[in-house]
């Protein structure tokens, strides 16, 4: 039983009745600050009636020690001194709401990671520490009583993306009952995964577990699936977002196109003349298009750069006369602009690979037949360019292909993370690439990554196959012939750090196995929904471990290649955490939000307007009957924006009023 | 100082090579190595080998057989099987090894008067012919072979052993020589059908 000390002066200033309890956390905090002197300060500290320390305050019995206290001493206010608040406020808070106390007459003080864990001597620290907490005592008597604010939520969703995460996000919250907005930028769902060949480690068909999923989001009733769209604005909070769609034109009545593709075949072109985007420039698409075979929707979409229509208005619209009757096409359509309401957000927006033109010494762009290792993923794909057939630019097959990984990745020069999924990638394409064509395939590497179920059984498959694994960067991809047998051909040049020497090897096909990058507009979105990044442009999680689908702002979660490089099963995986942690949220059917919000004292308020056009949540308006302005409270979010912007001092905010701030700063200088 | 090229081009692989090292008795499991070099570390002789297990497990498997075939490591392998109890790949590295022997002897990689290959020449030839090794004749034979004034250095001791009766100078035989000779050229035909 810890003990107790009672006030020697056995002041109360000003009706407060304080207890302070100060944990040791173990050895984390009792390691390096004397808990034992900290406490035995603060009991002779005004208004202190009990002072306490105790091994893990945050254990069930520490909390037990604080609600008994409560009971017997009728304490009115309680400092615990451990680790941050973002850690243990809310259970402290709860600790006392049970114990009949106003969950916002407490005050943390964290004397972990600002004192014990940045701090080697004992000595200061300690006497920093009860800084700290004479500070807080101070400050926490003039805490007021305050209610946290319930508002009902709104049970629908916003998922913003349609590659494999938006998807199965959509799906599962669409199978669960709620009412799915799916946004997607490009004409059709399917992102990435549409793309690939074959999926590792199990090789089944990428197209064939996709597209009936992506089928399901095109028919579920549940879903309303807005390809070929933006969102543009984000307002309100969580349960109560308002969000700004932008439909571009495709010049499609969607409603009308039955995907029969007519028009396509009629288009006056005879032949594609535009890179096909899909294929990533490998084939050639007319102006009028399905971005592939299995698009969702399958609706056509008419590209207004290089439709005669747009450029001349003299076509002789070939394809309206292949529609006929049912008149799907329409050269007037415009952008329009769609207003939904949703309680949470699921942003899937994916990422994008990494461009080998800023590693110059492979040549790719230089040498036709330097790959990106999602351009073979075409060029092997049955529905692809070649059929599958997998060629070389001149139409024949290649002998030797080497696979070059980490291409962006792993160095510093352009990203310094591992993308994850290269060496597992590399692996099935040097699979494939074999099945197909026979030719010697040679992997060059840095540190084979395999870690997932069944990925390192599929490298010892690889390993008996026979393909070649070469353990060094490669230095250079180039056409100059050191050796007779290197003409006409790539040849590779990089340490085998196993053999302990420099080899050149001569092959016909160079893939670069390209690493993941954030989207290029990661950081225009994060603002807009409120987000925010890490460093590289990855979004943030709430926290690595314990909240990795979270955000910082309530009701926003992520899933997917945006927030870090991922496979797809991580992905999938992730999705459907999301997918769950909103249900949660719409599930309690309301949300509690703080109580920190902005107050006006409208005696003085001049009336100036001057806070209006700061607040980020449009919450102040202007009262014309009065001259004042007012605020919304379940608008306001608490920034304090308008507080420190107010030029008569006229706003303040609950939880952080002036005065107890400055009590609090007052306290810390008031040295003993 | 002599300068010498040390990049490899890939016309200095030999592909045969690998693809009998993978079909050899033994070879069936070394595409599977992960190059972690447990067998280097584990091998008590491999403090004195120009490369160490794990080094020739990738040369060969890459077919680099130059450097593999007149390595010294080949040679000072003792069959203790350390690397073998404990390969994480399963990798019969002591049979790649005599495999390795093998294709040096019969390829001439090895330098002349080297005594561990004209030991082992020597040693099958004894039992070839009669069935039976008789050491001392075995060490004249490799002395002879290799270093004739080492034959003469160690006479002393030669000497001591031959009155203690350690040294018989009487060749053993067996009966039915005729069949171990028989028995070996049929173990010789079955390998050299197994590796076509």
């Amino acid at each position: 039983m810890p003990e107790t000390r009672t006030p020697t002066n056995g002041s109360n200033a000003g009706g407060a009745r304080v207890g302070v309890y100060v944990c040791h956390c173990g050895t984390n905090i009792a390691g390096t600050v004397d808990v034992r002197a900290v406490s035995e300060y603060a009991a002779e500290l005004p208004g202190v009636v009990v002072s306490r320390d105790y091994k893990y305050m945050c254990s069930d019995p520490g909390q037990a020690l604080i609600q008994q206290d409560v009971r017997e001493h009728s304490l009115n206010r309680i400092v615990v001194a451990s680790c941050s608040p973002l850690l243990h406020e809310p259970t402290f808070r709860r600790t006392i709401d049970r114990a009949g106390l106003n969950p916002f007459l407490l005050q943390m003080v964290n004397i972990r990671e600002h004192v014990s864990w940045v701090h080697l001597d004992k000595q200061a620290a300690t006497a920093k520490a009860n800084d700290l907490v004479r500070a807080a005592v101070r400050r926490v008597s003039l805490h007021k009583p305050l209610q946290k604010r319930r508002v009902p939520i709104n049970t629908n969703v916003l998922v913003v993306g349609g590659g494999i995460a938006g998807i199965h996000a959509a799906l599962t919250l669409a199978e669960a009952g709620k009412r799915v907005y799916l946004v997607e930028r490009e004409p059709t769902i399917g992102g990435h995964m549409a793309m690939f060949d074959k999926t590792f480690p199990t090789l089944d068909c990428a197209a064939c577990i996709l597209t009936p999923k992506m089928t399901a989001v095109g028919s579920h009733p549940g879903i309303t699936l807005w390809t070929y769209s933006e969102v543009v604005k984000v307002a309100g909070y969580v349960g109560n977002y308002r969000v700004k769609v932008k439909r571009k034109p495709r010049y499609i009545h969607e409603d009308l196109c039955l995907g029969c593709q007519e028009c396509v075949t009629a288009c006056v072109y005879k032949e594609g003349k535009t890179p096909d985007e899909f294929n990533l420039g490998l084939s050639k698409r007319k102006p009028v298009y399905l971005p592939f075979p299995q698009a969702v929707p399958q609706k056509v979409v008419i590209d207004p750069e290089t439709c005669i229509e747009f450029k001349s208005k003299k076509c002789k619209k070939t394809c309206v006369e292949a529609c006929g009757d049912r008149q799907a096409i329409d050269f007037t359509q415009k952008e329009t602009l769609e207003d939904i309401e949703v309680g949470t957000i699921i942003l899937a927006t994916g990422f994008k690979t990494f461009d080998p033109v800023r590693n110059p010494y492979y040549g790719y762009g230089r040498y036709p037949n330097v790959y990106t290792s999602l351009e073979v993923e075409r060029l092997i794909n049955a529905a692809g360019p070649t059929a599958g057939e997998l060629v070389l630019r001149d139409g024949k097959r290649p002998k030797a292909v080497g696979i070059i990984h980490c291409v962006g990745s792993r160095d510093a020069n352009t990203n310094r993370w591992c993308s994850k999924v290269c060496c597992m990638y590399s692996l099935k394409l040097a699979h494939l690439v074999k099945e197909r064509t026979g030719a010697e395939v040679y992997n060059f590497y840095i540190d084979m990554r395999t870690p997932g179920k069944g990925y390192e059984e599929f490298y010892d498959r690889l390993l008996d196959e026979g393909v070649h694994f070469v353990r060094g960067r490669v230095a250079e991809v180039t056409d100059w012939a050191a050796h007779p047998s290197e003409k006409g051909r790539l040849v590779i040049r990089a340490e085998d750090t196993l053999a302990a020497f420099v080899r050149r090897i001569p092959v016909d096909m160079v893939v670069l196995s390209v690493g993941m990058e954030p989207q290029p507009d990661a950081q225009a979105v994060r603002r807009m929904f409120n987000i925010s990044c890490s460093s590289e442009g990855w979004f943030l999680e709430r926290h690595p471990k314990l909240a990795p689908v979270s955000t910082f702002t309530e009701g926003v979660f992520i899933s997917g290649a945006c927030q870090g490089p991922k496979d797809i099963p991580d992905t999938v995986a992730q999705a459907g955490a999301a997918a769950a942690e909103a249900m949660a949220l719409i599930d309690a059917q309301f949300v509690e939000l703080e109580p920190y919000t902005a107050f006006i004292s409208e005696d003085a308020c001049s009336g100036c307007r001057s806070c209006i056009p700061l607040c980020p949540y449009q919450a102040i308006s202007f009262a014309e009957e009065k001259k004042k302005a007012t605020i919304n409270e379940v608008l306001c979010k608490g920034c304090g924006t308008c507080v420190a912007g107010c030029p008569s001092g006229s706003i303040q905010q609950n939880f952080f009023e002036d005065e107890e701030i400055f009590e609090e700063i007052e306290g810390v200088l008031a040295y003993a | 100082m002599e300068l010498k090229r040390t990049v490899k081009f890939e016309a200095d692989r030999d592909p045969e090579f690998a693809r009998w090292i993978s079909h050899t008795v033994g070879g069936e499991r070394i595409r599977h190595c992960l190059q972690c070099g447990l067998c280097s570390a584990s091998c008590p002789l491999s403090l004195y080998m120009d490369y160490t297990p794990r080094r020739l497990m990738h040369l060969s498997r890459e077919g680099f057989k130059e450097e593999v075939l007149s390595s010294s490591s080949i040679w000072l392998c003792t069959a203790c099987y350390a690397c073998m109890v404990e390969c994480p790949k399963k990798i019969n590295i002591t049979h790649l090894m005599y495999a390795l022997k093998e294709r040096a002897i019969e390829e001439r990689f090895y330098p002349k008067r080297f005594p561990i290959p004209v030991m082992a020449q020597q040693f099958c030839r004894m039992v070839r012919g009669s069935g039976r090794i008789t050491e001392s004749w075995l060490i004249v034979r490799v002395f002879l072979r290799t270093a004739i004034w080492r034959l003469l250095s160690m006479s002393g001791l030669g000497w001591k052993l031959f009155l203690a009766g350690r040294m018989p100078a009487k060749k053993e035989k067996i009966q039915r020589q005729d069949e171990i000779v028989a028995l070996l050229d049929s173990v010789a035909e079955t390998r050299k059908e197994l590796a076509l």
